[in-house]
Protein backbone atom coordinates (compact mmCIF):
# COMPACT_ATOMS: atom_id res chain seq x y z
CA UNK A 1 0.00 0.00 0.00
CA UNK A 2 1.07 3.41 -0.67
CA UNK A 3 0.31 6.01 1.79
CA UNK A 4 0.21 9.91 0.69
CA UNK A 5 3.47 11.64 2.40
CA UNK A 6 1.63 14.27 4.66
CA UNK A 7 -1.99 13.76 5.83
CA UNK A 8 -3.37 16.40 7.72
CA UNK A 9 -6.72 15.54 8.93
CA UNK A 10 -8.46 18.36 10.82
CA UNK A 11 -6.00 20.25 12.31
CA UNK A 12 -6.94 23.18 14.92
CA UNK A 13 -4.07 25.23 16.80
CA UNK A 14 -4.70 27.34 19.35
CA UNK A 15 -2.01 29.43 20.83
CA UNK A 16 -3.00 30.28 24.78
CA UNK A 17 -0.09 32.80 25.82
CA UNK A 18 0.13 32.59 29.66
CA UNK A 19 -1.10 35.59 31.62
CA UNK A 20 -2.75 36.82 28.96
CA UNK A 21 -6.51 36.07 28.34
CA UNK A 22 -6.78 36.31 24.66
CA UNK A 23 -6.13 32.94 23.02
CA UNK A 24 -4.83 33.21 19.10
CA UNK A 25 -6.35 31.02 16.66
CA UNK A 26 -3.57 30.02 14.23
CA UNK A 27 -4.94 27.01 12.34
CA UNK A 28 -8.93 25.99 11.97
CA UNK A 29 -10.10 22.25 10.89
CA UNK A 30 -7.25 22.13 8.19
CA UNK A 31 -7.20 19.15 5.76
CA UNK A 32 -4.28 18.48 3.50
CA UNK A 33 -3.37 15.51 1.65
CA UNK A 34 0.25 15.69 -0.38
CA UNK A 35 0.96 13.15 -2.30
CA UNK A 36 4.37 11.59 -2.65
CA UNK A 37 6.86 13.15 -5.66
CA UNK A 38 4.52 16.22 -5.57
CA UNK A 39 5.78 19.72 -4.97
CA UNK A 40 2.92 21.62 -2.47
CA UNK A 41 3.78 25.16 -2.04
CA UNK A 42 1.53 26.98 1.05
CA UNK A 43 0.66 30.32 0.27
CA UNK A 44 -0.49 33.20 2.83
CA UNK A 45 0.15 36.46 4.42
CA UNK A 46 2.22 36.64 7.18
CA UNK A 47 0.52 35.55 10.15
CA UNK A 48 -1.91 33.31 8.28
CA UNK A 49 -0.53 30.16 9.93
CA UNK A 50 1.66 28.85 7.44
CA UNK A 51 4.99 28.36 10.08
CA UNK A 52 2.34 27.17 12.33
CA UNK A 53 1.03 24.30 10.01
CA UNK A 54 5.13 23.13 9.53
CA UNK A 55 5.38 22.79 12.85
CA UNK A 56 2.95 20.70 13.55
CA UNK A 57 4.27 18.46 10.61
CA UNK A 58 7.42 18.23 12.44
CA UNK A 59 6.08 17.46 15.79
CA UNK A 60 7.63 20.83 16.62
CA UNK A 61 4.47 21.91 17.97
CA UNK A 62 1.77 19.58 18.98
CA UNK A 63 -1.91 20.31 17.77
CA UNK A 64 -4.96 21.73 19.56
CA UNK A 65 -6.72 19.16 17.75
CA UNK A 66 -5.97 16.74 14.69
CA UNK A 67 -3.75 14.26 13.84
CA UNK A 68 -0.85 14.42 11.07
CA UNK A 69 0.57 11.12 9.61
CA UNK A 70 4.06 11.14 7.38
CA UNK A 71 4.12 8.05 5.01
CA UNK A 72 1.90 6.86 7.13
CA UNK A 73 3.22 7.31 10.00
CA UNK A 74 2.45 9.21 13.73
CA UNK A 75 4.21 12.17 13.15
CA UNK A 76 4.86 12.33 17.06
CA UNK A 77 7.11 9.37 16.67
CA UNK A 78 10.86 10.75 16.43
CA UNK A 79 11.73 7.68 14.09
CA UNK A 80 9.10 9.62 11.60
CA UNK A 81 11.40 12.11 11.38
CA UNK A 82 13.96 10.17 9.42
CA UNK A 83 12.63 11.05 6.44
CA UNK A 84 11.95 14.94 6.72
CA UNK A 85 13.97 17.78 6.35
CA UNK A 86 13.26 20.71 7.27
CA UNK A 87 14.55 24.49 6.78
CA UNK A 88 13.11 26.68 9.56
CA UNK A 89 11.94 30.42 8.56
CA UNK A 90 15.28 33.17 9.27
CA UNK A 91 17.50 30.29 10.92
CA UNK A 92 20.66 31.48 12.16
CA UNK A 93 21.93 28.35 12.99
CA UNK A 94 25.33 28.36 15.39
CA UNK A 95 26.91 30.96 14.24
CA UNK A 96 30.34 30.04 15.81
CA UNK A 97 30.75 27.07 13.38
CA UNK A 98 31.71 26.97 9.66
CA UNK A 99 29.72 26.02 7.09
CA UNK A 100 31.15 22.28 6.60
CA UNK A 101 31.00 21.83 10.32
CA UNK A 102 27.25 23.09 10.11
CA UNK A 103 26.75 19.84 7.80
CA UNK A 104 28.92 17.50 10.02
CA UNK A 105 26.86 18.40 13.08
CA UNK A 106 23.72 17.90 11.52
CA UNK A 107 25.02 14.57 9.83
CA UNK A 108 25.70 13.16 13.23
CA UNK A 109 22.40 14.06 14.18
CA UNK A 110 21.18 11.94 11.69
CA UNK A 111 23.43 8.90 12.24
CA UNK A 112 24.99 9.54 9.09
CA UNK A 113 28.54 7.43 8.92
CA UNK A 114 31.55 8.93 9.45
CA UNK A 115 32.73 7.66 6.09
CA UNK A 116 29.87 9.10 4.08
CA UNK A 117 29.70 11.94 5.73
CA UNK A 118 32.57 13.53 4.06
CA UNK A 119 31.94 12.75 0.92
CA UNK A 120 27.96 13.74 1.54
CA UNK A 121 28.94 17.39 2.59
CA UNK A 122 30.91 18.18 -0.30
CA UNK A 123 28.46 17.06 -2.31
CA UNK A 124 25.46 19.30 -0.38
CA UNK A 125 27.82 22.08 -0.56
CA UNK A 126 28.71 21.97 -4.42
CA UNK A 127 24.89 21.53 -4.68
CA UNK A 128 23.84 24.75 -3.41
CA UNK A 129 27.00 26.47 -4.50
CA UNK A 130 28.78 26.94 -1.60
CA UNK A 131 31.98 25.05 -2.29
CA UNK A 132 34.12 28.07 -1.92
CA UNK A 133 32.45 29.58 1.45
CA UNK A 134 32.75 25.65 2.76
CA UNK A 135 34.96 26.75 5.56
CA UNK A 136 33.64 30.02 6.22
CA UNK A 137 31.75 30.85 9.85
CA UNK A 138 28.64 31.59 9.43
CA UNK A 139 28.49 34.51 11.08
CA UNK A 140 30.09 35.85 7.94
CA UNK A 141 27.96 34.64 6.03
CA UNK A 142 24.74 36.90 4.00
CA UNK A 143 21.20 36.29 3.91
CA UNK A 144 21.08 34.26 1.01
CA UNK A 145 24.06 31.89 2.10
CA UNK A 146 22.40 31.07 5.61
CA UNK A 147 19.10 29.97 2.90
CA UNK A 148 21.49 27.80 1.32
CA UNK A 149 23.55 25.95 3.85
CA UNK A 150 19.94 25.35 5.93
CA UNK A 151 19.20 23.42 2.76
CA UNK A 152 22.07 21.73 2.38
CA UNK A 153 21.38 20.86 6.42
CA UNK A 154 17.76 19.70 5.36
CA UNK A 155 19.08 17.46 2.58
CA UNK A 156 21.82 16.09 4.15
CA UNK A 157 20.44 12.51 5.47
CA UNK A 158 19.09 12.38 1.87
CA UNK A 159 15.10 12.50 3.10
CA UNK A 160 12.27 11.38 1.21
CA UNK A 161 10.30 14.69 2.35
CA UNK A 162 11.40 18.33 2.31
CA UNK A 163 9.57 20.84 4.59
CA UNK A 164 10.99 24.71 3.69
CA UNK A 165 9.58 27.39 5.25
CA UNK A 166 10.06 30.36 3.51
CA UNK A 167 13.43 29.24 1.58
CA UNK A 168 13.22 32.10 -1.06
CA UNK A 169 12.47 34.98 1.43
CA UNK A 170 15.33 37.30 1.57
CA UNK A 171 17.06 36.43 -0.84
CA UNK A 172 18.28 37.84 -4.10
CA UNK A 173 16.38 36.83 -7.64
CA UNK A 174 19.71 34.80 -8.52
CA UNK A 175 19.68 32.82 -5.37
CA UNK A 176 15.54 32.31 -5.60
CA UNK A 177 16.18 30.93 -9.14
CA UNK A 178 18.90 28.76 -7.80
CA UNK A 179 16.91 27.72 -4.82
CA UNK A 180 13.75 26.95 -7.22
CA UNK A 181 16.02 25.16 -9.78
CA UNK A 182 17.45 23.21 -7.04
CA UNK A 183 13.97 22.26 -5.47
CA UNK A 184 13.07 20.94 -9.12
CA UNK A 185 15.98 18.98 -9.45
CA UNK A 186 14.87 17.19 -6.19
CA UNK A 187 11.42 16.62 -7.55
CA UNK A 188 12.74 14.86 -10.29
CA UNK A 189 14.39 12.73 -8.31
CA UNK A 190 10.97 12.08 -6.18
CA UNK A 191 11.54 13.87 -3.42
CA UNK A 192 8.05 15.10 -1.98
CA UNK A 193 8.37 19.18 -1.41
CA UNK A 194 6.31 21.10 0.99
CA UNK A 195 7.20 24.93 0.73
CA UNK A 196 5.75 27.56 1.87
CA UNK A 197 5.83 31.65 0.73
CA UNK A 198 3.98 34.81 1.03
CA UNK A 199 5.46 35.99 -2.04
CA UNK A 200 3.32 34.25 -4.72
CA UNK A 201 5.33 34.52 -8.05
CA UNK A 202 8.69 33.18 -6.44
CA UNK A 203 7.44 29.65 -5.69
CA UNK A 204 4.84 29.29 -8.44
CA UNK A 205 6.98 27.82 -11.34
CA UNK A 206 8.14 24.98 -9.39
CA UNK A 207 4.95 23.73 -7.57
CA UNK A 208 3.08 21.33 -9.14
CA UNK A 209 -0.08 22.45 -6.30
CA UNK A 210 -0.84 25.31 -4.00
CA UNK A 211 -3.06 26.18 -1.30
CA UNK A 212 -3.68 29.69 -0.29
CA UNK A 213 -3.85 30.01 3.59
CA UNK A 214 -5.83 33.15 5.28
CA UNK A 215 -5.97 33.43 8.61
CA UNK A 216 -5.40 30.02 9.68
CA UNK A 217 -8.30 28.65 7.15
CA UNK A 218 -7.38 26.78 3.42
CA UNK A 219 -9.05 29.18 1.71
CA UNK A 220 -8.33 27.39 -1.75
CA UNK A 221 -6.26 24.58 -3.15
CA UNK A 222 -4.99 23.46 -6.39
CA UNK A 223 -3.28 23.16 -9.91
CA UNK A 224 -1.85 26.81 -10.31
CA UNK A 225 -3.30 26.77 -13.84
CA UNK A 226 -6.42 25.70 -12.89
CA UNK A 227 -6.73 28.15 -10.47
CA UNK A 228 -5.52 31.00 -12.08
CA UNK A 229 -6.85 30.52 -15.81
CA UNK A 230 -9.90 32.11 -16.52
CA UNK A 231 -12.03 29.37 -18.35
CA UNK A 232 -13.46 31.41 -20.94
CA UNK A 233 -10.30 33.34 -22.33
CA UNK A 234 -7.06 32.12 -24.42
CA UNK A 235 -4.16 34.08 -24.91
CA UNK A 236 -1.97 33.57 -27.48
CA UNK A 237 1.35 34.93 -27.91
CA UNK A 238 3.13 34.63 -31.49
CA UNK A 239 6.74 35.52 -32.81
CA UNK A 240 7.72 37.75 -35.82
CA UNK A 241 3.96 37.95 -36.84
CA UNK A 242 3.36 40.99 -38.88
CA UNK A 243 0.81 43.39 -38.96
CA UNK A 244 -0.84 42.24 -42.08
CA UNK A 245 -1.72 38.44 -40.41
CA UNK A 246 -2.57 40.26 -37.08
CA UNK A 247 -4.68 42.52 -38.97
CA UNK A 248 -6.34 39.75 -40.58
CA UNK A 249 -6.44 38.04 -37.62
CA UNK A 250 -8.30 40.48 -35.90
CA UNK A 251 -10.82 40.54 -38.54
CA UNK A 252 -11.73 36.95 -38.54
CA UNK A 253 -12.12 37.08 -34.67
CA UNK A 254 -14.63 40.40 -35.35
CA UNK A 255 -16.63 37.86 -37.46
CA UNK A 256 -17.42 35.46 -34.81
CA UNK A 257 -19.28 35.63 -31.47
CA UNK A 258 -15.84 35.92 -29.87
CA UNK A 259 -14.45 39.12 -29.22
CA UNK A 260 -10.27 40.19 -28.52
CA UNK A 261 -10.45 41.55 -25.41
CA UNK A 262 -6.43 43.19 -25.40
CA UNK A 263 -3.75 43.11 -28.07
CA UNK A 264 -0.17 44.24 -26.85
CA UNK A 265 3.90 43.40 -26.70
CA UNK A 266 4.18 40.47 -23.36
CA UNK A 267 6.10 42.53 -21.08
CA UNK A 268 9.21 40.83 -19.51
CA UNK A 269 8.79 41.30 -15.42
CA UNK A 270 11.36 43.11 -13.54
CA UNK A 271 13.00 40.18 -11.97
CA UNK A 272 13.35 38.40 -15.21
CA UNK A 273 15.13 42.14 -16.80
CA UNK A 274 17.09 41.79 -13.84
CA UNK A 275 18.45 38.49 -14.16
CA UNK A 276 18.92 39.16 -18.12
CA UNK A 277 21.42 41.98 -17.16
CA UNK A 278 23.29 40.37 -14.19
CA UNK A 279 24.14 37.16 -16.45
CA UNK A 280 25.39 39.18 -19.11
CA UNK A 281 27.52 40.88 -17.22
CA UNK A 282 28.46 37.66 -15.00
CA UNK A 283 30.15 36.12 -18.46
CA UNK B 1 13.82 5.10 19.78
CA UNK B 2 17.32 3.76 21.07
CA UNK B 3 19.42 6.86 22.71
CA UNK B 4 22.37 7.42 20.51
CA UNK B 5 25.50 8.48 22.30
CA UNK B 6 26.98 9.87 19.10
CA UNK B 7 24.07 12.11 18.70
CA UNK B 8 24.23 13.31 22.53
CA UNK B 9 28.16 13.45 21.84
CA UNK B 10 27.51 16.14 18.90
CA UNK B 11 25.22 18.34 20.87
CA UNK B 12 27.66 18.88 23.83
CA UNK B 13 30.75 18.87 21.56
CA UNK B 14 28.98 21.83 20.05
CA UNK B 15 27.61 23.12 23.15
CA UNK B 16 30.90 23.47 24.62
CA UNK B 17 32.58 24.73 21.54
CA UNK B 18 29.72 27.79 22.16
CA UNK B 19 30.79 27.98 25.67
CA UNK B 20 34.29 27.90 25.36
CA UNK B 21 33.55 31.62 22.89
CA UNK B 22 31.59 33.28 26.01
CA UNK B 23 33.84 36.26 27.41
CA UNK B 24 32.40 35.46 30.64
CA UNK B 25 34.49 32.78 30.99
CA UNK B 26 37.47 33.52 30.26
CA UNK B 27 36.62 36.59 33.05
CA UNK B 28 35.82 34.18 35.72
CA UNK B 29 38.58 31.70 35.23
CA UNK B 30 40.97 34.52 35.03
CA UNK B 31 39.44 36.21 38.22
CA UNK B 32 39.97 32.78 40.37
CA UNK B 33 43.58 32.40 39.26
CA UNK B 34 44.39 36.00 40.69
CA UNK B 35 42.88 35.45 43.57
CA UNK B 36 44.82 31.79 43.89
CA UNK B 37 47.81 33.14 43.08
CA UNK B 38 47.77 36.77 45.28
CA UNK B 39 46.36 34.33 48.30
CA UNK B 40 50.62 33.28 48.78
CA UNK B 41 50.69 36.70 49.67
CA UNK B 42 48.75 37.04 52.52
CA UNK B 43 49.86 36.13 56.14
CA UNK B 44 52.85 34.72 56.86
CA UNK B 45 52.81 34.32 60.49
CA UNK B 46 53.41 30.42 60.56
CA UNK B 47 54.01 27.78 57.65
CA UNK B 48 50.69 26.06 58.75
CA UNK B 49 48.43 29.18 58.62
CA UNK B 50 49.87 30.48 55.54
CA UNK B 51 49.01 27.19 53.70
CA UNK B 52 46.17 26.96 54.96
CA UNK B 53 45.06 30.90 54.03
CA UNK B 54 45.77 29.48 50.38
CA UNK B 55 44.04 26.65 50.44
CA UNK B 56 40.85 28.74 52.30
CA UNK B 57 41.09 31.16 49.23
CA UNK B 58 41.64 29.14 46.68
CA UNK B 59 38.59 26.81 47.48
CA UNK B 60 36.38 29.98 47.96
CA UNK B 61 37.45 31.23 44.60
CA UNK B 62 37.34 27.75 42.74
CA UNK B 63 33.72 27.34 44.53
CA UNK B 64 32.21 30.46 43.66
CA UNK B 65 33.75 30.97 40.26
CA UNK B 66 32.35 27.75 39.45
CA UNK B 67 29.09 28.24 40.70
CA UNK B 68 28.45 31.52 39.01
CA UNK B 69 30.17 29.82 36.09
CA UNK B 70 27.32 26.92 35.54
CA UNK B 71 24.57 29.52 36.24
CA UNK B 72 25.83 32.02 34.07
CA UNK B 73 26.57 29.66 31.02
CA UNK B 74 23.43 27.68 31.38
CA UNK B 75 20.81 30.39 31.81
CA UNK B 76 21.54 31.58 27.70
CA UNK B 77 22.01 27.76 26.23
CA UNK B 78 18.54 26.66 25.61
CA UNK B 79 16.59 30.88 24.93
CA UNK B 80 19.69 31.49 22.31
CA UNK B 81 19.00 28.00 20.37
CA UNK B 82 15.17 29.09 20.01
CA UNK B 83 16.36 32.68 18.96
CA UNK B 84 18.59 31.30 15.94
CA UNK B 85 15.71 28.30 15.47
CA UNK B 86 18.79 26.15 16.03
CA UNK B 87 16.43 24.00 18.34
CA UNK B 88 14.08 23.87 15.33
CA UNK B 89 17.05 22.39 12.90
CA UNK B 90 17.65 20.25 15.51
CA UNK B 91 14.84 18.36 16.81
CA UNK B 92 13.25 18.63 13.22
CA UNK B 93 16.17 15.93 12.58
CA UNK B 94 15.65 12.47 14.41
CA UNK B 95 16.89 13.81 17.94
CA UNK B 96 14.25 13.13 21.22
CA UNK B 97 14.40 16.22 22.88
CA UNK B 98 15.61 14.09 25.91
CA UNK B 99 19.32 13.49 24.13
CA UNK B 100 18.63 17.75 23.24
CA UNK B 101 18.46 18.52 26.73
CA UNK B 102 21.43 15.88 28.10
CA UNK B 103 23.42 17.40 24.99
CA UNK B 104 23.49 20.57 26.47
CA UNK B 105 23.93 19.46 30.51
CA UNK B 106 26.60 17.90 28.92
CA UNK B 107 28.56 20.52 27.12
CA UNK B 108 28.37 22.56 30.36
CA UNK B 109 29.63 19.80 32.39
CA UNK B 110 32.51 19.64 30.45
CA UNK B 111 33.39 23.19 30.40
CA UNK B 112 33.34 23.11 34.61
CA UNK B 113 35.65 20.71 34.43
CA UNK B 114 38.31 22.17 32.07
CA UNK B 115 37.83 25.18 33.88
CA UNK B 116 38.04 23.43 37.50
CA UNK B 117 40.92 21.68 36.34
CA UNK B 118 42.81 24.86 35.43
CA UNK B 119 42.17 26.36 38.86
CA UNK B 120 42.60 23.54 40.88
CA UNK B 121 46.19 22.76 38.51
CA UNK B 122 47.12 26.04 39.88
CA UNK B 123 45.89 25.88 43.19
CA UNK B 124 47.55 22.74 43.32
CA UNK B 125 51.06 23.93 42.08
CA UNK B 126 51.01 26.94 44.43
CA UNK B 127 50.37 24.71 47.44
CA UNK B 128 52.94 22.58 46.64
CA UNK B 129 55.73 24.94 46.02
CA UNK B 130 54.17 26.82 49.39
CA UNK B 131 55.12 23.09 51.09
CA UNK B 132 58.18 22.36 49.47
CA UNK B 133 59.72 26.05 50.76
CA UNK B 134 58.18 25.16 53.89
CA UNK B 135 59.71 21.91 54.46
CA UNK B 136 63.28 23.14 53.36
CA UNK B 137 62.66 26.18 55.91
CA UNK B 138 61.87 23.30 58.93
CA UNK B 139 65.40 21.31 57.24
CA UNK B 140 67.35 24.55 57.31
CA UNK B 141 66.14 24.97 61.24
CA UNK B 142 67.07 21.56 61.52
CA UNK B 143 69.31 21.49 64.26
CA UNK B 144 67.14 23.48 66.76
CA UNK B 145 64.26 21.72 66.99
CA UNK B 146 64.14 18.19 68.85
CA UNK B 147 62.96 14.93 67.35
CA UNK B 148 59.97 14.33 68.00
CA UNK B 149 59.07 18.28 67.41
CA UNK B 150 60.93 18.06 64.05
CA UNK B 151 57.86 14.68 62.82
CA UNK B 152 55.03 16.70 64.46
CA UNK B 153 56.04 20.02 62.29
CA UNK B 154 56.34 17.63 58.97
CA UNK B 155 53.05 16.52 59.96
CA UNK B 156 51.19 19.30 60.39
CA UNK B 157 52.58 20.78 56.88
CA UNK B 158 52.04 17.75 55.14
CA UNK B 159 47.97 17.99 56.27
CA UNK B 160 47.67 21.56 55.57
CA UNK B 161 49.59 21.12 52.09
CA UNK B 162 48.28 18.96 49.42
CA UNK B 163 46.82 15.67 50.06
CA UNK B 164 43.89 13.23 49.20
CA UNK B 165 41.25 15.13 51.32
CA UNK B 166 41.63 18.45 48.86
CA UNK B 167 41.23 16.72 45.93
CA UNK B 168 37.87 14.95 47.00
CA UNK B 169 37.16 18.45 48.14
CA UNK B 170 37.75 19.68 44.30
CA UNK B 171 35.77 16.87 43.00
CA UNK B 172 32.75 17.95 45.14
CA UNK B 173 32.80 21.44 43.86
CA UNK B 174 32.42 20.07 40.30
CA UNK B 175 29.08 17.64 41.85
CA UNK B 176 27.75 20.79 43.22
CA UNK B 177 28.29 23.18 39.90
CA UNK B 178 26.88 20.42 37.97
CA UNK B 179 23.69 20.24 39.96
CA UNK B 180 23.56 24.09 39.74
CA UNK B 181 23.63 23.99 35.67
CA UNK B 182 21.05 21.04 36.16
CA UNK B 183 18.65 23.25 37.82
CA UNK B 184 19.57 26.12 35.52
CA UNK B 185 18.58 24.15 32.69
CA UNK B 186 15.39 23.58 34.47
CA UNK B 187 14.28 26.87 34.95
CA UNK B 188 15.86 28.16 31.45
CA UNK B 189 12.85 25.85 29.98
CA UNK B 190 10.05 27.51 30.65
CA UNK B 191 11.16 31.03 31.63
CA UNK B 192 10.73 33.83 29.24
CA UNK B 193 14.03 35.71 29.69
CA UNK B 194 17.70 35.13 30.81
CA UNK B 195 17.28 37.32 33.49
CA UNK B 196 14.48 35.49 35.47
CA UNK B 197 16.47 32.47 34.85
CA UNK B 198 19.62 33.97 36.70
CA UNK B 199 17.36 35.78 39.38
CA UNK B 200 15.07 32.31 40.11
CA UNK B 201 19.08 30.85 40.12
CA UNK B 202 20.88 33.13 42.62
CA UNK B 203 17.14 32.20 45.10
CA UNK B 204 17.91 28.82 44.90
CA UNK B 205 22.10 29.33 45.22
CA UNK B 206 21.10 31.21 48.68
CA UNK B 207 18.45 28.94 50.03
CA UNK B 208 20.78 26.04 49.34
CA UNK B 209 23.22 27.58 51.10
CA UNK B 210 21.05 28.66 53.96
CA UNK B 211 18.81 25.67 54.70
CA UNK B 212 21.58 23.51 56.83
CA UNK B 213 21.46 26.90 59.13
CA UNK B 214 18.22 27.17 58.95
CA UNK B 215 17.10 23.56 59.65
CA UNK B 216 19.30 23.13 62.75
CA UNK B 217 18.09 26.27 64.18
CA UNK B 218 14.66 25.14 63.82
CA UNK B 219 15.40 21.70 65.18
CA UNK B 220 16.55 23.15 68.01
CA UNK B 221 13.71 25.38 68.43
CA UNK B 222 11.65 22.47 68.14
CA UNK B 223 9.28 23.19 65.64
CA UNK B 224 5.95 22.46 66.05
CA UNK B 225 3.11 20.95 63.66
CA UNK B 226 2.96 19.05 61.10
CA UNK B 227 2.52 21.59 58.43
CA UNK B 228 5.76 23.76 59.32
CA UNK B 229 7.77 20.45 60.04
CA UNK B 230 6.35 19.26 56.42
CA UNK B 231 7.36 22.73 54.37
CA UNK B 232 10.56 22.26 55.68
CA UNK B 233 10.92 18.91 54.12
CA UNK B 234 9.62 20.18 51.10
CA UNK B 235 11.82 22.65 50.83
CA UNK B 236 15.14 20.42 51.76
CA UNK B 237 13.71 18.29 49.10
CA UNK B 238 13.62 20.39 46.16
CA UNK B 239 16.28 22.76 47.21
CA UNK B 240 19.81 20.61 47.15
CA UNK B 241 21.56 21.11 50.54
CA UNK B 242 24.28 23.30 48.30
CA UNK B 243 26.69 24.09 51.46
CA UNK B 244 26.77 20.02 52.50
CA UNK B 245 28.97 20.07 49.01
CA UNK B 246 31.85 22.71 50.72
CA UNK B 247 34.19 20.39 52.46
CA UNK B 248 36.99 23.16 52.82
CA UNK B 249 36.67 23.72 56.58
CA UNK B 250 37.22 19.92 57.16
CA UNK B 251 40.23 20.58 54.44
CA UNK B 252 41.64 23.70 56.00
CA UNK B 253 41.37 22.30 59.64
CA UNK B 254 42.94 19.20 58.62
CA UNK B 255 39.83 17.09 59.70
CA UNK B 256 40.00 14.01 57.61
CA UNK B 257 37.08 13.90 55.09
CA UNK B 258 35.33 10.06 55.68
CA UNK B 259 35.19 7.92 52.31
CA UNK B 260 31.77 7.10 52.65
CA UNK B 261 30.17 10.67 53.19
CA UNK B 262 32.06 11.49 49.86
CA UNK B 263 30.09 9.04 48.27
CA UNK B 264 26.98 9.91 49.87
CA UNK B 265 27.77 13.58 48.33
CA UNK B 266 28.09 11.80 45.39
CA UNK B 267 25.55 10.12 45.19
CA UNK B 268 23.08 12.98 46.53
CA UNK B 269 24.29 15.15 43.28
CA UNK B 270 23.67 12.77 40.84
CA UNK B 271 20.16 12.06 42.34
CA UNK B 272 19.50 15.73 42.17
CA UNK B 273 20.80 15.88 38.37
CA UNK B 274 18.80 13.51 37.23
CA UNK B 275 15.79 14.41 38.85
CA UNK B 276 16.42 17.98 37.45
CA UNK B 277 17.64 16.92 34.00
CA UNK B 278 14.33 14.89 33.72
CA UNK B 279 12.45 17.25 35.10
CA UNK B 280 13.86 19.80 32.31
CA UNK B 281 12.97 16.87 30.04
CA UNK B 282 9.29 16.54 30.53
CA UNK B 283 8.96 21.17 31.06
CA UNK B 284 10.83 21.12 27.38
CA UNK B 285 8.45 18.48 26.05
CA UNK B 286 5.58 20.69 26.73
CA UNK B 287 6.81 24.07 25.53
CA UNK B 288 5.95 25.51 22.32
CA UNK B 289 8.82 26.31 20.44
N1 LIG C 1 4.40 30.76 19.87
C1 LIG C 1 3.30 31.49 19.60
N2 LIG C 1 2.53 31.96 20.61
C2 LIG C 1 1.43 32.69 20.35
N3 LIG C 1 0.99 32.99 19.12
C3 LIG C 1 1.69 32.55 18.06
C4 LIG C 1 2.89 31.77 18.25
N4 LIG C 1 3.39 31.46 17.02
C5 LIG C 1 2.55 32.02 16.12
N5 LIG C 1 1.53 32.66 16.73
C6 LIG C 1 0.40 33.35 16.06
O1 LIG C 1 -0.21 32.43 15.18
C7 LIG C 1 -0.57 33.06 13.96
C8 LIG C 1 0.07 32.31 12.80
O2 LIG C 1 1.46 32.50 12.84
P1 LIG C 1 2.47 31.80 11.82
O3 LIG C 1 2.10 30.36 11.71
O4 LIG C 1 3.85 32.11 12.26
O5 LIG C 1 2.12 32.54 10.46
P2 LIG C 1 2.96 32.66 9.10
O6 LIG C 1 4.08 31.70 9.15
O7 LIG C 1 1.97 32.36 8.03
O8 LIG C 1 3.44 34.07 9.02
C9 LIG C 1 -0.13 34.50 14.08
O9 LIG C 1 -1.26 35.26 14.42
C10 LIG C 1 0.88 34.49 15.19
O10 LIG C 1 0.85 35.70 15.87
MG1 LIG D 1 6.03 32.09 8.97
Amino acid sequence: MTHTAIHISRVTKVYRTPFRRQATVALRDLNLEIAPGEVYGLLGPNGSGKSTTLKIILGLISPTRGSVTIFGRDNSVVAARREIGFLPENAYFHKFLTGAETLRFHAKLCGLSKSKTTARINELLAAVGLTDAGDARLSTYSKGMLQRIGLAQALIHDPKLLVLDEPTAGVDPAGSRDIQELIASLKNRGTTVLLSSHLLTQVQEVCDRVGILHRGRLMREGQLQSLLGIENQTELILENASPDLLDGLEQQIASTSARLIVRRKPQASLEQLFLKVTESTEE
Amino acid sequence: MITSLRRIRAIAGTTLIELARLRVFYVLVLFALVLIVSSTFLARISFQQELQVTKDISLGAINFFLSLLAIVATAQLLPRDIEDRVVYSVLAKPVPRFEYILGKFLGVVGLLAISLAAMSVLCLVVLHLREQSALHEVNRQIEQLAPDQLSSTVRVIHTAGVNRDLIAALVLVLAKSAILAATTLCISAFATSNIFTITAMAMVYLIGHLESIAREYWLQEHVAGWPKRTFLALVAFIFPDLQAFNLSDQVIGGVPIPAHLIEQLLGLAAFYIVSYILLATAIFYQREL
